[in-house]
C-alpha cells in the first residue's frame, strides 16, 4: 500500500492522512477515532500517550485469516497502568483450525462465547484516540486493523505506531554484527533486558509485555527525545 | 470484560501480606498496579509516581542507605518497598536502583480503600517491625496450645493404668482415706460383687475431689454413708486407642478432668486433663526420673540417647523454645547430679563442702541436645591442698561421664577439670574483682560465661555470696560495663536478606544465617549487660529481661520485643535443629536462606531490627 511507504508518510504526515480520512469515514467509531488528533511527533517522547496492543489470529494474512483475541494496556507518562487493560476474545463464527490453537490457545467454546469483531474493534479505537500504538512487529496489528476497519466502515485508516521488533533490529543494525532474526522475538529481547519471562501467551500478557520491553528499551533516552524518534 | 492478569496475579499472590487476599481482592489489588522501569543507579520514587506508592520489586534490586550513606538493606525481586507508603515520608531512607529494575507500584491510599476488610493486611505495613514481630509470637503461641499437636498422639501415652478403685460398698471417708493416701484426685466406683468376678470388677461410677467438697462436705452429709451416694453414675469414657486430642476434646466440652479409658469394655486405665496439658514436660520429667535411678555410666549413656528424640517430641509438639531450653537444662542437671552421687559413692564423702556449678547455656537454662559441657567447681576456703585430689577425681569422673552422654567437652576447657575453674571460694572472688576492675579482652570473654552460673549439686551458697559480692560491684560500674557492652556489641545481626543470601552490613552476601551469633547471643549478652547494670541475679534471658524491664537499662516495651526476638529465632533454632536430628545429622545454628519462607524472613529481618536498635542504644549510651 502506498500509502504506508515511509516515503509517502515523510511528505504528508499522520495528521494530514488522518483529516483525509476523517472526511471519508462514514459516522461512528471510526469517525470518533479520527477525529481526535494523534499526539504531536514533536512532543517528548517520555510523555507521550501510548496504547500497548497485541492480536491473536488464526493466521498473518489480514484478508484471508481472522482476528481471534484483542489485548491492549494504557502506558502514559512512563508507567503501565493495569487498571486500564483489557482482553477480550472475538467470536469469528467459524471452526478454528488445529493446528492453529496450539499456539494461541482459544478453543473454538471460547471462541462461540466472546464478542463480535465489531464490538471490541469499537472498544480499541475508543482507546486509541489520541495515543500511539504500541506493537511488536507492526505489521500484523496494523493489517489486521486496517482490513478489520475496512470490513467494517469501508476506509482503512493508517495511524502512529512505535514497533518494538523496529527499535531493537534498529540497534542491531547500527552495530553492524550479524546476529540471528531469532533474536528479535519478543521473549529473546525480553530476557535480554532481564525482564521476567512471561509463560501464559495472550493477547494482553503480550501487550503488557511489549509495554515493559519499551519501557526497558528507551529508558536510557534523555527527557529531550522527540517522539518522532521512535515512530514507524 | 475478561481481563486476564493471572501471571501478575500468580506472582503477587506469593507475597506476603497479599497471600491473605481471596483472589476476587487479589484481583483488584493487581489492576490497582503500575508497572514502571528504572535504570540502575536511580532514586525512588521515580516521577509522576503516586504520592503514597506501595513498590513490589518483579525484577531487579533496590538498595536503601541512611542519611550518612551507611548500607541498611538490599531488596530482590517479590520483595516490599513500603518507605513511601505514609506521609510524611521518612528523610532518612535513601532508595536506589541496584540495577535496572521493574516496579510494580501501588498508590498506598487506594490499597488502604480495597484492602480495607483486611486489617491483617494493612497492619503489615503500618505496623513497626516491634509489633509485627509481637504479632507473630502471640500466633505461634496460641498455636503451641496442645490442642493441634495431640492429634497425632495416643491416650496410651498419657494414661495411667491401673486404676485406683473403691468398692461401692466403702463409706465416703474410706475413699477420702485412700484419695489421700495415694495422692488421687479421683477414684472410680466399681460393683466388686456383681458376677463375682473379683479380676474384672464393673466400674459404675467416679468420685472426684470435688464430689467430696460439693456433695458431702457443703451438703452436711454424713461421710459414714456409702461413697456411691455422691459418685456421679453415667461416667464418660474413652477407648484406649483413641487420640489424645479426642480425649482433651471430650474432657473440654463436658467440663470434666478425669475421664477412664476402656479397653475391651474393661476399665483400663485413667487420664486426666493435666496429664495432657503437661505432656511434653511429662517426657522431661519421666527423663529425669529414669536418670535419677540409673545404677551406672552405661545406664545413663543408654538414657542419654533419648535426649535428641526428646527434642524433635518438643519442637514437634509446637512447645516454645524456652520451654525445650528449659527441660534439656533440667535434664543435664540430672545427668550431672546422678554422675556426682555415683563419683561420691565411689570416692567416699567430699573432705570440705563444695558446689558444682553449671556455665553457660546450661546454666541460663537454654540448653539444646548435644551442648557442649561448661562447669567448674567452687569449694569451702577451709580446704586443705591435698583435698584438691579428691575434687580433681570427681571432675574426671563428672565431665568424662558427661563426654559420654553426648555432652561434648567444653572446646575452651572451661571444666573442672582444669585446676584454674577448680578453685576455693577466695579464688572465685579474686576472679571476678579482677574481670571487674580491670577488663581485659580475654577477662571479659571468661565473665561472660561465667556472669551466667548457676549451682548444680553441693552447697549453694558458696555460689550466692560470690554472686552478691559481684553483682555489688557490677551495679554502676560504667566502666566495666562499657567494656563488656563493646564486647557484646562485636556479634551484629545482619541486615536482612537479599535473594538467597544473607545480607551483612558491609553489603557482603554470605550464604548461611548463623542463628546463633547473629542472632540468639547478641540478645543473649544484652540481657546479661542489663543484669548485670541492674543487680539482678537471674541468669535466664527470658527472665533477666523481664526482670529489669522498666529499669533504667531498658525500657518495658524494649524487655518485650527483645523477649519476641528471642522467642522467635529461639522457634527457628528449635525447629531447624528438630530437622536436623530426625535426619541423624548433627544439629546445628546454620540456616541456608533458601529454606526461610518469604514470611519466615519478614520477621527474622524485623527480629534483626529489634536486636539492631536496642545494639545501637547500648553502644550511644557509652
Amino acid at each position: 500500500m502506498l500509502s504506508h511507504h515511509p516515503l509517502f508518510k515523510w511528505l504528508i504526515g499522520y495528521e494530514i492522512e488522518r483529516k483525509r480520512n476523517l472526511l471519508l469515514a462514514p459516522s461512528g467509531p471510526l469517525k470518533d477515532f479520527l477525529s481526535v488528533p494523534f499526539p504531536d511527533v514533536h512532543s517528548v517522547f517520555h510523555e507521550a500517550n501510548i496504547l500497548a496492543v497485541d492480536f491473536e489470529t488464526t493466521g498473518l494474512d489480514a484478508v484471508q485469516d481472522k482476528l481471534l483475541s484483542v489485548g491492549f494496556v494504557e502506558m502514559s507518562q512512563q508507567q503501565i497502568k493495569l487498571n486500564t487493560c483489557y482482553h477480550q476474545i472475538i467470536n469469528t463464527k467459524q471452526k478454528l483450525k488445529a493446528n492453529n490453537v496450539v499456539i494461541h490457545q482459544i478453543t473454538d467454546q471460547q471462541q462461540q462465547k466472546g464478542q463480535p469483531l465489531e464490538v471490541v474493534v469499537e472498544a480499541l479505537l475508543k482507546a486509541l484516540a489520541g495515543k500511539v500504538m504500541l506493537v511488536h512487529y507492526a505489521r500484523i496489528e496494523r493489517e489486521f486493523l486496517q482490513q478489520a476497519c475496512l470490513e467494517l466502515y469501508g476506509v482503512a485508516p493508517s495511524f502512529p505506531i512505535i514497533d518494538t521488533l523496529a527499535i531493537a533490529k534498529r540497534r542491531l543494525d547500527k552495530k553492524d554484527v550479524a546476529y540471528d532474526p531469532s533474536e528479535l522475538r519478543l521473549g529473546a529481547l525480553r530476557k535480554r533486558y532481564h525482564l521476567p519471562q512471561y509463560f501464559a501467551h495472550n493477547a494482553l500478557n503480550d501487550a503488557i509485555a511489549t509495554a515493559e520491553l519499551l519501557l526497558a528499551q528507551t529508558c536510557h533516552f534523555s527527557n529531550k527525545t522527540r517522539l518522532k524518534e521512535f515512530l514507524l | 470484560m475478561d481481563t486476564d492478569l493471572a501471571e501478575i496475579s500468580a506472582f503477587v499472590q506469593t507475597i506476603p501480606p497479599f497471600d491473605q487476599l481471596p483472589p476476587v481482592l487479589l484481583g483488584k489489588v493487581v489492576h490497582a498496579i503500575s508497572i514502571c522501569y528504572l535504570q540502575q543507579d536511580e532514586p525512588l520514587p521515580p516521577a509522576n509516581c503516586a504520592v503514597n506508592p506501595l513498590f513490589i520489586i518483579r525484577k531487579g534490586a533496590l538498595n536503601y542507605r541512611d542519611s550518612l550513606d551507611e548500607l541498611l538493606g538490599k531488596y530482590g525481586e517479590g520483595d516490599l518497598c513500603t518507605v513511601f507508603c505514609q506521609t510524611p515520608l521518612s528523610s532518612e531512607i535513601a532508595v536506589h536502583t541496584e540495577e535496572d529494575t521493574l516496579l510494580y507500584s501501588i498508590d498506598y491510599q487506594e490499597l488502604e480503600l480495597l484492602v480495607a476488610d483486611y486489617p491483617a493486611v494493612l497492619n503489615f505495613f503500618i505496623h513497626s517491625a516491634e509489633q509485627r514481630l509481637n504479632n507473630k509470637m502471640s500466633q505461634i503461641n496460641e498455636d503451641a496450645i496442645i490442642a493441634s499437636s495431640l492429634l497425632n498422639t495416643s491416650i496410651s501415652q498419657f494414661y495411667h493404668s491401673p486404676v485406683e478403685t473403691i468398692d461401692q460398698h466403702c463409706t465416703i471417708q474410706d475413699a477420702a482415706i485412700k484419695m489421700t493416701e495415694r495422692k488421687f484426685s479421683c477414684l472410680v466406683i466399681v460393683n466388686n460383687h456383681a458376677q463375682g468376678d473379683t479380676s474384672s470388677p464393673q466400674p459404675i461410677g467416679i468420685v472426684t475431689d470435688k464430689d467430696l467438697r460439693q456433695r458431702c462436705i457443703a451438703k452436711g452429709l454424713d461421710f459414714k454413708q456409702p461413697v456411691s451416694t455422691i459418685m456421679t453414675k453415667n461416667m464418660l469414657t474413652i477407648k484406649h486407642n483413641s487420640s489424645a486430642y479426642d480425649a482433651l476434646m471430650l474432657m473440654t466440652a463436658k467440663r470434666i478432668h478425669h475421664l477412664p479409658v476402656m479397653k475391651k469394655n474393661r476399665l483400663h486405665a485413667m487420664v486426666t486433663i493435666t496429664d495432657l496439658m503437661n505432656n511434653e514436660s511429662q517426657n522431661a520429667v519421666n527423663l529425669t526420673h529414669i536418670i535419677r535411678k540409673a545404677k551406672n555410666i552405661d545406664e545413663l549413656v543408654e538414657t542419654s540417647l533419648l535426649l535428641p528424640k526428646l527434642q524433635i517430641r518438643m519442637a514437634k509438639l509446637g512447645t516454645t523454645a524456652d520451654h525445650v531450653g528449659k527441660s534439656i537444662s533440667a535434664i543435664t542437671m540430672a545427668f550431672t547430679i546422678r554422675l556426682i552421687e555415683l563419683a561420691e559413692q565411689k570416692l567416699g564423702q567430699a573432705p570440705v563442702p563444695y558446689a558444682w556449678l553449671a556455665a553457660g547455656s546450661q546454666a541460663r537454662q537454654e540448653q539444646f541436645a548435644h551442648s557442649d559441657q561448661d562447669n567448674a567447681l567452687i569449694i569451702a576456703d577451709n580446704m586443705k591442698p591435698e583435698d584438691d585430689q579428691w575434687f580433681e577425681q570427681l571432675a574426671r569422673f563428672v565431665c568424662d561421664g558427661l563426654a559420654k552422654c553426648g555432652f561434648i567437652y567444653c572446646p575452651g576447657d572451661i571444666m573442672a577439670t582444669n585446676p584454674k575453674w577448680r578453685q576455693p571460694q577466695k579464688k572465685w572472688h579474686e576472679y571476678f574483682s579482677q574481670w571487674v576492675e580491670t577488663p581485659s579482652p580475654k577477662a571479659l570473654l571468661n565473665s561472660s560465661v561465667f556472669f551466667d552460673l548457676t549451682t548444680v549439686h553441693g552447697d549453694i551458697t558458696l555460689l550466692e555470696q560470690v554472686r552478691e559480692r559481684l553483682l555489688n560491684k557490677t551495679q554502676g560500674n560504667t566502666l566495666f560495663l562499657a567494656h563488656l557492652s563493646k564486647n557484646a556489641l562485636m556479634h551484629r545481626p545482619p541486615l536482612g536478606f537479599f535473594r538467597d543470601f544473607v545480607l551483612v552490613k558491609n553489603g557482603e552476601n554470605k550464604k548461611v544465617l548463623d542463628l546463633k551469633h547473629n542472632g540468639i547471643a547478641p540478645i543473649v549478652d544484652l540481657a546479661r549487660i542489663y543484669a548485670l547494670s541492674e543487680g539482678v541475679s537471674a541468669t535466664n534471658t527470658i527472665e533477666r529481661l523481664q526482670q529489669v524491664a522498666g529499669s533504667p537499662s531498658l525500657t518495658k516495651a524494649s524487655a518485650a520485643n527483645l523477649i519476641d526476638a528471642y522467642e522467635f529465632l529461639g522457634l527457628l533454632r528449635m525447629e531447624h535443629q528438630a530437622k536436623k536430628l530426625q535426619i541423624n545429622e548433627q544439629p546445628d545454628n546454620y540456616l541456608v536462606p533458601k529454606h526461610i519462607s518469604k514470611l519466615e524472613r519478614e520477621h527474622l529481618k524485623d527480629a534483626f531490627k529489634v536486636i539492631k536498635t536496642l545494639q545501637d542504644s547500648r553502644q550511644s549510651a557509652y
